[in-house]
């Protein structure tokens, strides 16, 4: 049947090898109010757009083939992310970011981008650090004196029932170069599949431990400046991690 | 230049905020305007809001919003921007932080646009224009509004009976808007190079092109509770409207580079039109008559525009869209054209309304990304008697042939649509729904028998809904069955369709009963719809959210009923609301269909021999293809 044909020579098992372009990608702005799902639509209609060979998936609902180094909630800027999307053949780099970012919405960018060779690890269990930087007002006092502490317990909601966690092991460091604006605040946080914090719960616990005003909390830009691999303090390079 | 801010806070606490923010690939800003607004806070270009009432993840899914975005952005003198309904979560924070709406482009207050066009696709969104313009700060009334106030407009095929709602609109498009709103956008845009001076001057002038209605240059005239007609305040006020149509659909603008939304939206696909009205003349159908002449686009002009969409939009899913694809002439050429096209791209194309034969069947196969999807059929009514009254050209011997077809083929599951209530209805035509499924279930497994097929469980689902007379089709004058009647019918049929193979879905009455209030009202429910509005009711198009007992009660004070308006009228001696708008179908012929719906007549579908409906007037189309 047609349809099977046209799946088969765009997916995986008919390429001996993919080509997969590694690229980091800023979403600021009005784009930061959709969610990874619609983002990663988002991703893949610019692609099309663009008419970059991506392979798709084999099988009843096949699916284009990219994957994001950690989900990025909504209402939270990035400047640092990665994706890899699989090719079918090698465009370079440059080439690809180009006729991509021709075709994404306003917010949405690719830049530094690399051709690899298929990774050897999923970009997902690479990552595990993000530096995050915080904008609300006079944040960044509070936000030091959360280091001090020696627990920090918030509670989580886990498979409907209410437990509480302690995130002080998941509150890595302050910036090497904290900004002289009292206002912002950069931090190193764990981030990952296997330990990870989210912007949110620690700026609730802001308001639990430091009484942070919560509508300023809930107002606070958070931007992800960068994620990285390897164990801090010794931090390594997502590029270099294939 | 003034804009909307939202807080992030207030953003963040409502359901998907990716609504509100837009930012969407193929949304236009028009930086030479932007740059004026800045500097001076005016702009000499004409500044539409497309608004659409209704939520963003419906209002992106409409076609209309798409075509008429680029037909307006494409003039040099406009900048068309669009504005959607928020959702009760997001009006509720809207109204709490005082915050106005605002267009997706720009984030401009709605009251700042020279022009507010609504478009209006459905009667139940008619409390939602309400809560745009509240939200908007915009007078309701048009008697309220002043000289640097928007210019509030509609269009879509609600516009056609506007009674109900000509209060609150300055003007009514009738019928395809891509040459008249452009027409109507000319004439405003002089207005505004005068300095806006004289409002009701405006109106008069925009009344005289052909499609505008002017509600308030007519005054309606009731006696003893009955409408009889409309008076005319001003002497230049045309006697009657004519809708307006595009004579040539290959030359006419289409969105093949239309908004991309960011988020997932209900039709998240991009869609294809291919040809405009139908053949067939289904006599409960408004859409049948109201869009006549027939007009198709030459599978040429759909293939380029289709291979062009699916380029530009980067989606994986075209969907071919008209009222009866199967009745497309150029379907073959076309399908083949655009799945050629697609080989290798992972781009499906969908097709709704066909009628299944074997070609259907064929194509259904070729097209599908999922294997063996269910198939849909309409008879819309139980018997053969009531479908020939109704003018359904469709028998139960094509049903089961194609049926059989589909069976034989490994189709096992199987949507059949029902209405309640159609004129002549009896219960024998009810216990026909039934007998018609049961049917089915049988031929299932009779075919699978001779075929030598294993037999699964056939999913036959049996769908109903409330018949509701509508403007401009034969059965405008009817009355419409009651409450009791309906609850009746839906349990009669629950009780008779026991089967574990069949599934009966029934719809909520109620909703069904004041949307055929809407639907035949006249201008005394401009006063109520702003009342039940103000009592809390608004997107009444989602069952959670309508309320019933609130609209009865609120008729009820006004000395209206529900009777009123759902009685029908009297063919020969009632005058209708909406007779002084002309779709090009006489009224003459919609008596002489309804006396042969009567008399269990059919009227053959236009292709095959013309009925002189009257449509002939726009010359051209299929009233001018050979026979």
């Amino acid at each position: 049947m047609l349809q099977n044909e046209r799946s088969l020579e765009m997916t995986r098992q008919q390429h001996q090898t993919e080509y997969v372009v590694r690229c980091l990608f800023e979403r600021v702005g009005v784009a930061s109010f959709v969610g990874h799902l619609d983002l990663m639509h988002t991703f893949d209609r610019a692609i099309r757009r663009a008419e970059m060979p991506i392979l798709y998936t084999q099988g009843y609902n096949p699916r284009p083939m990219m994957v994001f180094a950690l989900p990025l909630g909504v209402g939270i800027d990035t400047l640092g992310d990665y994706v890899d999307i699989s090719l079918s053949r090698v465009v370079d780099a440059e080439e690809f970011m180009e006729k991509v970012n021709n075709n994404l919405p306003r917010g949405v960018k690719l830049y530094g981008g690399i051709n690899i060779d298929e990774p050897k690890n999923s970009l997902m269990s690479v990552v595990t650090t993000a530096m995050y930087r915080i904008k609300a007002p006079g944040v960044q006092d509070p936000m030091l004196r959360l280091f001090e502490k020696d627990e920090i317990k918030v509670e989580k909601k886990s498979k409907g029932k209410i437990v509480e966690t302690d995130i002080r092991p998941l509150l890595l460091s302050k910036a090497q170069k904290m900004p002289e604006d009292k206002d912002i605040c950069e931090l190193y946080v764990c981030a990952g599949s296997v330990k990870n914090l989210r912007p949110d719960v620690l700026m609730s616990a802001l308001c639990k431990y430091e009484g942070y005003d919560e509508d300023a909390a809930a107002n606070a830009e958070v931007t992800r400046l960068s994620l990285f691999g390897g164990e801090y303090p010794k931090l390594l390079d997502i590029k270099e991690l294939l | 230049m003034n804009q909307v801010k939202i807080s992030r806070k207030d953003l963040m606490s409502v359901e998907s905020p990716g609504r509100y923010v837009g930012g969407e690939f193929g949304s236009v800003i028009k930086e030479n305007v932007l740059e004026q607004l800045e500097k001076t806070g005016t702009c000499k270009e004409v500044r539409t809001a497309f608004c659409f009432p209704d939520v963003y993840e419906i209002g992106m899914s409409n076609l209309a919003l798409q075509i008429l975005y680029k037909c307006l952005n494409d003039m040099e003198e406009c900048w068309c921007e669009r504005v959607f309904s928020p959702w009760v979560d997001m009006d509720a924070v809207m109204r709490k932080s005082n915050i106005e709406l605002y267009s997706m482009e720009s984030k401009s207050p709605l009251k700042d646009f020279d022009v507010v066009a609504f478009t209006l696709g459905y009667e139940m969104c008619y409390t939602n224009v309400l809560q745009m313009l509240d939200l908007g700060k915009i007078p309701f009334r048009t008697k309220d509004r002043k000289e640097n106030d928007p210019i509030v407009v509609c269009g879509g095929p609600c516009a056609y009976n506007i009674e109900p709602m000509a209060d609150f609109f300055d003007l009514a498009m009738m019928g395809e808007g891509e040459e008249l709103i452009v027409e109507v956008t000319k004439i405003i845009k002089k207005y505004k190079d005068e300095g806006k001076k004289d409002r009701k001057k405006l109106l008069v002038e925009l009344s005289q092109l052909e499609g505008v209605y002017v509600p308030s240059l007519y005054e309606p005239v009731y006696e003893d509770g009955r409408y009889v007609g409309l008076n005319k305040l001003h002497e230049s006020a045309p006697d009657t409207i004519r809708k307006r149509i595009i004579k040539d659909l290959d030359n006419v603008p289409y969105p093949t580079n239309p908004v991309i939304p960011n988020i997932r939206i209900i039709h998240d696909r991009a869609y294809l039109e291919i040809f405009r009205g139908c053949i067939r003349g289904c006599r409960f159908c408004q859409a049948g008559f109201i869009y006549r002449p027939v007009r198709e686009k030459s599978s040429e002009t759909l293939c380029r525009q289709g291979i062009e969409i699916e380029h530009n939009t980067g989606y994986d899913e075209l969907g071919i869209l008209s009222l009866s694809s199967s009745d497309y002439t150029g379907l073959k050429e076309l399908t083949d054209g655009l799945l050629e096209a697609f080989e290798g791209r992972h781009t499906s194309l969908s097709l709704p309304s066909l009628r299944i034969d074997n070609f259907a069947l064929d194509l259904m196969e070729k097209v599908s990304q999922t294997r063996k999807s269910g198939l849909t059929f309409a008879p819309e009514a139980g018997t053969q008697r009531l479908r020939d009254v109704i003018n359904k050209g469709i028998c139960e011997e094509d049903i089961m042939k194609s049926l059989s077809l589909a069976f034989a083929g490994g189709w096992s599951t199987v949507k059949l649509y029902f209405m309640l209530g159609l004129p002549t209805e009896t219960m024998e035509d009810v216990e026909g729904i039934a007998d018609l499924a049961r049917k089915i279930e049988k031929l299932y497994f009779d075919v699978c028998r001779e075929q030598g097929i294993k037999a699964r469980r056939p999913e036959i689902t049996v769908s109903t809904s409330m018949y509701i007379p509508k403007p401009f089709t034969p059965f405008q004058w009817e009355k419409q069955n009651t409450k009791e009647e309906f609850l009746q019918k839906q349990s009669h049929l629950r009780s008779l369709l026991k089967s574990k193979n069949i599934k009966y879905i029934w719809h909520d009455v109620e909703t069904s009963l004041w949307e055929s209030v809407l639907a035949r009202g006249d201008r005394r429910l401009c006063d109520v719809i702003e009342d039940g509005y103000r009592k809390g009711c608004f997107y009444d198009a989602w069952d959670d959210h309508f309320k019933y007992d609130t609209w009865m009660e609120t008729l009820t004070e006004h000395g209206l009923t529900w009777e009123m308006f759902a009685k029908g009228f009297d063919v020969d001696d009632e005058h209708l609301p909406w007779e002084h708008i002309d779709v090009g179908v006489n009224m003459s012929f919609f008596k002489k269909e309804r006396e042969k719906a009567y008399r269990e007549e059919i009227t053959p579908p236009c292709r095959t021999k013309c009925s002189a409906c009257g449509a002939q007037c726009f010359k051209v189309g299929e009233c001018y293809a050979p026979k």
